[in-house]
Order: C-alpha cells, then sequence, then structure tokens
C-alpha cells in the first residue's frame, strides 16, 4: 500500500523502527501527485529536489522526523514563495520562518508543497485564488471549500499526510467537512500567529488537517505554546494533547445549539449530524439543548470586524518594499493604486471596500464599535451554554460541497454559508470538524465539535472516541 | 531688539493662542515593537527585522523599557497614569510607513492631564526680566502617548529613496493644552520640558538632532473672547528658537489679517527659517479619515501590576525641586541653581564637590566662575571634585586669600592635584601668625610715615597703602583680615 | 442605523483602490445587499456588555537587541532600490 495512504501516526512508528525512510514517503507522494494532482490542483508550489534532500536529512528520533507535511500558502517559510495565491505577492521570497513552521521544522518535519487558497484566505471555496481553482477530490466538479481548500483537498485526496491551514470564520473546518478530513481551530492564543500572514488579527488562527484526529493531536502538541513573537498567545505551560485517549464518553455533555438546527436544513446533513448525536447518547453522554440566542447577527458582525481588521493588514501590499509593482508609476498614489488594483482579485478589494467603509468618519460607530459590542455579546453566550455543557455538537456546513462556479457572483450567499464556523471566532473558542457520513452521492459531511476556550483536550478526545466507533475517516476518494 | 509683542503688532486688542504637540525619540536600546537596535547613524536599511520593516505575518510586541519611560514622564509632568492603557492603528498610506498603518493610542493613552511648569530662566535671554517669565505660568498637557515613528526619506529628483532604520523607534508624543500665550513662553515650555525628560534619562530631545519634534497650533483671538479663533498647524520647525520665530512671524500674520477683516484658513503651513517667514503648505488632500481603531495584535497593558511602580522608582529629583534645594540649603543664587539643573552631570560633579564642605556657595562660585570656563567633561576630568570643595575651605577658613586661591585653580587646571598639596607645592601658605605679621606691619608703619600721619589725621583709606605694603613683603601670603586688625592695633596705639 | 451612504469610489480611494466603472457599479450593488443584512444589528440592546478584562502580566519584550536582517536580504524582495534605499517615485509634501 502506499505510504501516502497511511496516518501521521503510523508512519511515526515505522520511521522511528527503521521499517521505512522518509524519502520512501515524500516518493509516494510524488507518484500520488503526478498521477491526480493535474485534476484536483491543491497546490501551488511544490519543490521536489528540496523535499527528497530534505528527506534525505531527516532525523527519525525527532517527535515528527521525516514526516512531510504541505503548508498554506500563507504561512511565512524562510526561503520560500508565500503568494497567499494573490498576483500581489508574485515573487516574494520569505525571509524568516513563522513561528509554526520553526516549530515543525524543529520537531524534524520536513515539507512537501505548499497548497492553493482563496486569495488572502477571503473566501470559502477556494474559487478567489489567482493561481486556479482547486477541486474537491470526491467530485472534481465540486468545490474543495475555503479558504484553506488547497489543504483539506491535499490531505483528503492523499497528496499529502498532514497540512496546515488558517482559520478565520471557519476556513479550516469547512474544508475539512466538505472534503471528508479531521480539521482543528485551535482556541485563539493557542498557536502563534507570527509569520501567519494576517487576514483578521482577533481571528485567525493556525490549525492541522489531517486524516484522523490523533493525528491533529499530535500536530497540536507540537505547535501550540506561548511564542514572545505573539503578544496575544495565552501564557498557558504546554501539554500533549490526548496522550491517553479514552475512547469514552461517557457522562459528557454535550449540547446541541438550538440556532443551529432550523427547519430547511440540508437534509442528508441534517441526518448525519442527529446520527451522530444518537451515537453520543447511546454511548453514555447526556445531550442538552442549548442556546446561542445572537448567531443570527454573527455573519454580520463577522463581517464587519473581519473586514475592518482585513483593510489594515493588507494596506502593506503596496508595491513598495516587496511583492508585485506596477509597472512605471508615474507618481506615488499611482504606484499604490496600480499596484493594489492589479494585485488584488474581486472579493479581496471587496473586502478592503467594506472593511474601510466600516471603520471610516461617520460609521464606524454604528457598524464596527457596535459589531465589537455584539461581538461581546457572542463570547457572552458560549460562556453560558458552556456552564450547562461541555461540548457543543453541530453541523460544520450547512451543506456538502456545491459546484464550482454557482456562487462566485453572489457574495452574500457565499458569506451566509459561514454560519455554523464564524461564530466559533468570534468568540475564540476550539472546534474541530470531522466526517459524520456522506451524501447517496459520496459526498463528506463534516460534524463540528466546539469546547470552551482551551478546551482541546476535551474535543480531541471526544472526537476520538466518535472517530474510532466509525469508519468514515478510512474511507477514501475515487483515487 | 525689539521685543516679541512690538514684532507682532500687538494692538493690544488681540491675544494668541497657542497648543504644541511634541514628539520625543525616547532613548532605549531597542525599536518599540521589535528587538532592532534603536541608534542613530547605522549603515541603510541595517536596522531592520520583519517587523519594522512590516513584512507579512510580522507582528508586533511592546517594548518594556519605552513604556516604563514613558509612565516615568507621566509621573514627572504630574500626570494620570491609565491602570489600563491601549494601542490602536492609526490608518493611512505613506512611504516612510511600513504597514500603512501607525501603531499608537487614541482612546486610552498611557498618561493624561499634567503640566510643564514655565521656568523663568528657559526664556529667551531678553525675556528673563519679563512680566512672562516671572509669572512662571503652568501650562497643562492633554496627554503622554507612545507610538512607533517612520521611516526616514531622501529626495532626489524623480524619486525618493527610504532607509527604514528609524522605522518603528519609541516615540513619545506629548499634547498641550491651548494655554499658552506668548511665543516666549512656547520657547520656555520646549526648554523647561526638555530639562525635565533630560533629568528623568528618557531622552536626549535635542531638536536640532531630531531628537524633539514640535508642531504648533496657533490662532488668535479679541482679548476677553472665550471662543477660539482659526487655528492654524504650523511645521517644519528645527529648533526651539526657531519656535519663537515662527510664532512672532505667525501671530502677526494672523493679526493683520484680521485686522483687515480677512478671515484666517484653517491649514497647515510651513516655516522657512531662512525666509522669516510661514507658507502654506500644499494641501495633500481633505482632512486625513485615520480610521482608528484597537490594534488587535496586542494585548492592553496593565500599569499597576508592577510597570507603574518600577517607573516612580526612577522619578529622579525634578528641575524645579533641584534649584529650589540648592538655593536654600546651598545658599547658590538662582541663576546659578538653574545653570546646575539644566546640566544634571555638572550637578552631580557640584554636589560631590559641595559635599565635604559648608561652603557650598563659594564651591558653586569655583565650579561656575571659574572651571566652567575651561569647558570641562564632569565625567571624565582628571579634576576631582573633591578639589573644589577643599579649595573652598582653604579660602574661607583662612588657610590661603582669594588671590592665593585664584593660584592654586590655575595650577589645579594644570596639574591636577589636591589644593592642600598644591598650596604646599606653590609655598603659598597664608601668614596666620599674629608675630610674623606684626614684623610686617611694623615694617609697614616705619616704611610709611606719611600715611600713617593721614590715617591718624583721619583719613580711614590711608590704612591701605600700609595693607598693600605688607601684602607685598609677605609676598601675597598674609591674611588680610589679621593684618587690618593688627595695623588698626598698632596705629591707634 | 439608517441606510449608509456607500460612496464605493471613495472608499475605494481611501484604500488605495481604483476600480474601472464596471467594478464600481458591480461592487456598489453587492456591498449594498451585504450592508442591508447588517442593518439588523442595530437592533441589538449592547448596553450591559462587560469589558474583557485584560491579563495581568503582558507578555512585553524586555528592551534587548536582537539581530536585525541582512541588508542584502531586506532590499532582496525591494522591487526598486539603490546604494542601499528603497526607492520609490519622488514625494512630494
Amino acid at each position: 500500500m502506499s505510504l501516502a495512504h497511511e496516518t501521521l501516526a503510523s508512519l511515526r512508528r515505522r520511521l522511528s523502527s527503521k521499517e521505512i525512510h522518509s524519502r520512501d514517503i515524500v516518493k509516494d507522494l510524488l507518484t500520488e501527485i503526478g498521477a491526480r494532482e493535474k485534476t484536483v490542483h491543491a497546490f501551488t508550489h511544490i519543490d521536489e529536489k528540496a523535499s527528497l534532500a530534505a528527506a534525505e536529512k531527516a532525523d527519525p528520533s525527532l517527535p515528527l522526523g521525516g514526516i512531510p507535511i504541505a503548508l498554506k500558502d500563507n504561512l511565512n517559510a524562510l526561503g520560500d514563495p508565500c503568494t497567499c495565491s494573490s498576483k500581489i505577492l508574485e515573487g516574494y521570497r520569505a525571509p524568516y520562518d513563522a513561528t509554526a513552521v520553526a516549530r515543525l521544522r524543529h520537531a524534524g518535519a520536513i515539507f512537501l508543497g505548499r497548497t492553493n487558497m482563496d486569495e488572502f484566505a477571503m473566501g470559502s471555496s477556494t474559487e478567489n485564488s489567482a493561481l486556479g481553482v482547486t477541486r474537491n477530490p470526491w467530485d472534481p466538479t465540486r468545490i474543495p471549500g475555503g479558504s484553506s481548500g488547497g489543504s483539506a483537498a491535499a490531505v483528503a485526496g492523499r497528496l499529502a499526510i498532514a497540512a496546515l491551514g488558517s482559520d478565520t470564520g471557519g476556513s479550516i473546518r469547512q474544508p475539512a467537512a466538505l472534503c471528508g478530513c479531521v480539521g482543528l481551530k485551535p482556541t485563539f492564543g493557542r498557536i502563534s500567529r507570527y509569520g501567519l500572514v494576517a487576514f483578521a488579527s482577533s481571528l485567525d488562527q493556525i490549525g492541522p488537517l489531517t486524516r484522523t484526529v490523533e493525528d491533529s493531536a499530535i500536530l497540536l502538541s507540537a505547535l501550540a505554546g506561548h511564542d514572545p513573537r505573539d503578544n496575544t498567545t495565552d501564557l498557558r505551560k504546554p501539554e500533549t494533547f490526548l496522550s491517553k485517549p479514552e475512547g469514552s464518553v461517557k457522562g459528557l455533555r454535550v449540547g446541541l445549539p438550538k440556532e443551529y438546527f432550523l427547519p430547511g436544513m440540508n437534509a442528508e446533513t441534517e441526518a448525519a449530524i442527529r446520527s451522530a448525536s444518537q451515537w453520543f447518547e447511546k454511548n453514555g453522554a447526556t445531550l442538552v439543548e442549548v442556546s446561542l440566542p445572537h448567531t443570527p447577527a454573527a455573519i454580520a458582525v463577522y463581517y464587519i470586524l473581519a473586514t475592518a481588521e482585513a483593510s489594515a493588514n493588507l494596506a502593506r501590499f503596496d508595491g513598495v518594499r516587496y511583492g508585485r509593482r506596477a509597472v512605471d508609476p508615474k507618481d506615488l498614489l499611482d504606484l499604490y493604486q496600480r499596484t493594489r488594483s492589479e494585485g488584488f482579485g474581486p472579493e479581496v478589494k471587496r473586502r478592503i471596500i467594506l472593511g474601510t467603509f466600516v471603520l471610516s468618519q461617520g460609521y464606524a460607530d454604528a457598524y464596527y464599535r457596535k459589531a465589537q459590542k455584539v461581538r461581546g455579546l457572542l463570547r457572552q453566550d458560549f460562556e453560558s451554554a458552556f456552564t450547562k455543557c461541555d461540548l457543543l455538537l453541530t453541523p460544520t456546513s450547512p451543506e456538502p460541497a456545491f459546484p464550482l462556479g454557482e456562487r462566485t457572483q453572489d457574495p452574500l450567499k457565499m458569506y451566509l454559508a459561514d454560519v455554523f464556523t464564524i461564530s466559533t471566532n468570534l468568540a475564540g473558542n476550539g472546534a474541530i470538524s470531522l466526517p459524520c457520513g456522506f451524501t447517496k452521492s459520496n459526498l463528506p459531511i463534516g460534524l463540528q465539535l466546539i469546547g470552551p476556550r482551551f478546551g482541546e483536550e476535551k474535543i480531541l478526545q471526544a472526537a476520538h472516541a466518535y472517530e474510532q466507533a466509525h469508519d468514515f475517516w478510512k474511507r477514501m476518494p475515487p483515487l | 531688539m525689539e521685543t516679541d509683542a512690538a514684532a507682532m503688532s500687538f494692538s493690544g486688542n488681540w491675544e494668541a493662542v497657542i497648543g504644541l504637540e511634541v514628539h520625543v525619540q525616547l532613548r532605549t536600546r531597542t525599536k518599540m515593537f521589535c528587538g532592532c537596535v534603536n541608534q542613530y547613524g547605522g549603515a541603510m536599511n541595517s536596522q531592520v527585522c520583519p517587523v519594522c520593516l512590516g513584512l507579512p505575518g510580522s507582528l508586533p510586541v511592546p517594548n518594556e523599557e519605552a513604556i516604563r519611560k514613558t509612565i516615568l514622564t507621566g509621573l514627572m509632568f504630574g500626570c494620570r497614569i491609565a491602570p489600563v492603557a491601549r494601542f490602536d492603528r492609526k490608518n493611512y498610506f505613506y512611504p516612510d510607513m511600513p504597514k500603512n498603518y501607525q501603531i499608537s493610542q487614541f482612546d486610552d493613552p498611557l498618561c493624561a492631564g499634567g503640566a510643564v511648569g514655565l521656568d523663568p530662566f528657559l526664556f529667551p535671554k531678553d525675556l528673563q526680566e519679563s512680566d512672562e517669565a516671572k509669572a512662571r505660568r503652568s501650562i497643562r498637557l492633554t496627554r503622554i502617548h507612545l507610538e512607533e515613528d517612520v521611516a526616514k526619506s531622501f529626495h532626489y529628483e524623480e524619486r525618493s529613496g527610504i532607509d527604514f532604520n528609524r522605522a518603528g523607534t519609541p516615540l513619545m508624543e506629548i499634547v498641550s493644552e491651548a494655554d499658552l500665550r506668548t511665543p516666549g513662553e512656547a520657547f520656555a515650555f520646549l526648554g523647561s520640558l526638555r530639562q525635565v525628560l533630560l533629568a528623568g534619562d528618557v531622552s536626549d530631545a535635542d531638536m536640532e538632532k531630531g531628537q524633539m519634534r514640535c508642531d504648533v497650533n496657533v490662532s488668535v483671538r479679541p482679548v476677553g473672547q472665550k471662543e477660539f479663533g482659526t487655528k492654524v498647524e504650523l511645521k517644519n520647525l528645527n529648533s526651539i528658537s526657531g519656535v519663537r520665530r515662527a510664532l512672532v512671524y505667525e501671530i502677526a500674520r494672523q493679526i493683520a489679517a484680521v485686522e483687515k477683516g480677512n478671515a484666517i484658513q484653517h491649514e497647515t503651513r510651513r516655516w522657512d527659517d531662512e525666509a522669516g517667514a510661514t507658507f502654506t503648505m500644499r494641501t495633500k488632500e481633505k482632512a486625513h479619515d485615520y480610521r482608528y481603531f484597537p490594534e488587535p495584535d496586542l494585548l492592553p497593558v496593565r500599569t499597576d501590576q508592577g510597570l507603574r511602580s518600577a517607573a516612580e522608582k526612577s522619578v529622579p529629583e525634578l528641575p524645579a525641586a533641584l534649584q529650589d534645594r540648592l538655593m536654600k540649603e546651598n545658599g547658590v543664587t538662582a541663576y546659578q541653581a538653574s545653570v546646575l539643573a539644566a546640566d544634571r552631570a555638572l550637578c552631580g560633579y557640584y554636589e560631590k564637590a559641595a559635599a565635604g564642605t559648608k561652603h557650598k556657595a563659594a564651591v558653586a562660585n569655583w565650579i561656575l566662575n571659574d572651571f566652567l570656563a575651561t569647558q570641562p567633561d564632569p565625567a571624565t576630568t582628571p579634576i576631582k571634585p573633591e578639589y573644589f570643595g577643599e579649595l573652598a575651605t582653604l579660602v574661607a577658613e583662612g588657610g590661603i586669600n582669594s588671590a592665593q586661591g585664584k593660584k592654586v585653580f590655575a595650577e589645579l587646571m594644570a596639574n591636577p592635584s589636591s589644593p592642600k598639596a598644591l598650596v604646599e607645592k606653590l609655598g603659598l601658605a597664608q601668614i596666620s601668625d599674629a608675630g610674623a605679621l606684626g614684623v610686617f606691619c611694623d615694617e609697614a608703619i616705619a616704611a610709611n610715615p606719611r600715611s600713617v600721619e593721614d590715617y591718624r589725621a583721619g583719613k580711614s583709606n590711608a590704612i591701605n597703602a600700609l595693607k598693600g605694603f605688607v601684602m607685598k613683603k609677605s609676598q601675597g601670603k598674609a591674611n588680610p583680615t589679621q593684618v587690618d586688625e593688627i595695623l588698626k592695633a598698632k596705629l591707634s596705639a | 442605523m439608517s441606510a449608509p451612504k456607500l460612496n464605493v469610489a471613495d472608499v475605494a480611494g481611501l484604500a488605495r483602490l481604483s476600480l474601472t466603472p464596471e467594478e464600481t457599479s458591480k461592487f456598489t450593488a453587492q456591498l449594498s445587499q451585504i450592508l442591508a443584512h447588517m442593518e439588523t444589528l442595530g437592533q441589538i440592546a449592547t448596553g450591559d456588555v462587560p469589558e474583557v478584562v485584560p491579563p495581568a502580566q503582558p507578555a512585553l519584550r524586555p528592551d534587548l537587541p536582537c539581530p536585525s536582517l541582512p541588508v542584502d536580504v531586506v532590499l532582496s524582495n525591494a522591487p526598486a532600490h539603490n546604494n542601499d534605499l528603497i526607492l520609490v517615485p519622488k514625494i512630494v509634501e
């Protein structure tokens, strides 16, 4: 069997026992990539030579020694491109490692491939990439989700063992759900953002996309922890997650937020989630109905705050110090305007304009400051819910993967699909998506478990128990 | 020289209202949000990292020392220190801004309120005796906050070149209320402000080196009116005296305009020191909409968990208190106190010198009148401060007289050594022995019968010739007070 | 919160974006729709939202120098540079 089909945990054991070598994994992955990448287009860059060279030098005695990992193309890795799937960062070579990348390097990991994404992480389908679309490995006429669509498609499509993505409003969890793999968004402040090209600073988090929950826990353990270079990282002591999987959900109180289960939901999604919640109940958990009453306001709050922060974060892309610069600017204003107008795609421009507007004089109070206050209420909703339950169980996405091109002209409809994931980023809690079923047309359906802040261990334990009691994680797309 | 008032054509009906916005470069080893060195004069773009270059993915982390120094500054000016301070993003595009937003403070600055006392000795020399100097007004501050500086640009024919070494260095912004009323006060404000900053080792604050930058807001209104007139912002002020000159010009310009019935444009004007006038700056665009919002990459800073107490420990003796103490306890003059307060190193030297003697005022005279003229560096001079204490004691307590003291001083400059030793070396020990002096006095009386007669006849000044004879005969070593006593005793016998 | 006056061209100017007329009208329509959705926020009572308590010990940076990037690395990504300065069209005050 191709090593590309194995889990990180399994490969780790086999590397450690010297049964296999890192180069064997890289070679098998490259074979899979050779066969299917043309269709899937999960990657923006692959450097075969560099990855093989790194594999030769790998040290399997390290926690991730010799494990190849794919990086979303918005993570700085020394010497490599970092395009964020945008034209404006053409030619940019990262002169430093993101902390997350450095920690993986330090743990012995090697890197194979930079993955495609919605430009600057703005999107839910990876159709906003300036470097071509990525296709869902389960059905190449459909989206893989976004913005970490490339990472999810690579992991699900067996073109990567594991990948890093980033999640601002669901960008790890939603593609994981649509591609049938595991995606974890840690609590805000768990993993350093230093070196992650910022979209929305108070919402972004780096997280792993993997085949299994165990793999996710391994990566989280390697990545988490305070970073003096990121003032928003939490100071608590590092821990190893899922070191003792309990495999039981007995006594767990599982909350079902009523605002996430509305009439008219996609029928197959609803059935899969219901079935999952029944599994929890049958296995000793108690189901509790809870309410997150400000959920209907979440999309508005998100698209005000995220775009506001993004409008400032993306101001630095001006052609002065790096990246693409407009040819022969006639003056400074021309330099700025043409560089940015030529360099950014329409979704990015749309969000920058919206974000600039909600901060502008005369409107900032009604939009930005109001949204900040409602965000506080959303946070309170979660805190209050977690006094009644240990975890929340919800669908990750209102529906399975839709066809490419279906929503590109309707941004509002695209935004509304983020409804189940967005609140978690606003509240800062951690959450995981894992497969819980398939539609009749063999499209994956994702289950989301949300935990209290810094409750990743609880999330991983419950997710692992559910996962191992089912076969969903073993299913592969038609390869 | 005409006074400012005359130059401004104060018809007596108008008053000027002035506020200052001062940016001060903090003395820290590193920049505000990254570990690049904060040092002037490095090779171009050699003090730059992903953070201060604004590379994608970089994040700021605040410099603890910069925060401490800002709190210290607030304490020195009597400000309220915010228990929780926050950073905000100030958004605008400019090539010297690596992120096209500046991390600054808007809603919750580190310090609010406070005041700067105008030191009379820090008014321009020609105004130190004026009423405005003597008034010792206190100018209120609005706030003091912390932000990052921008890069430096160099302009050529068709391009500009940018050096990011300065980008991200810590900058403290001090905003005054519109309490100033004259150019002289503005001059004194900057000097007084600077003196306190030096005392706290917060900044060298030298305007001509760009370590302190000042923008001015000035308007005029009829005396007695409550509402402010239209204010004009002045930029390109490169020295404290330049600020004064610019204000003299601008106030005159505004008064002339309003007296003619013309409206003052709300604008920014550039001071041209060579031309001696302000000019409308090319209006960039409509008033900036900075779209301030809280910096999401930085946690709020609590000052009540140790930062404030650390700053409190380093509050120095402030210039006003120092001057008071030196005058009261050491008996120095107000002027001398102001000179010492203005130069901490010299002041430290003086206090060491004065420590070992009770003749502290005399020590001040030696150091400020004589020593200072040699342009010494108090930190490195081989002339130990204790020498001056010794010298003052010798002269005051009769070891030598003041003329001899000057000789010792000269020798001290040339060959530093303890004055006692120098007195020996120069053979200058004053003669105080009554017997020896008596012999000299007898000689003088014998040699100057005419003067003796005149003195006995009532011309008391005649004794001076006799004294002079004694001093000459004793090679200047005779104790003049004793000589005077002995001569008088002998002459009245 | 009344219907906002979103002038896309003006706001784009603030963000240093120059839009084509087609982009301007398309964005105006799309953003108006999005902003209409946001009207709901105005009805939510936000009087008593508790302030988030900042952490007692923020992780501040000690004032100790760290190595900077080598100059050639700084310039390596710059689209235009000369004599170690990064070049832009002339800045006019």
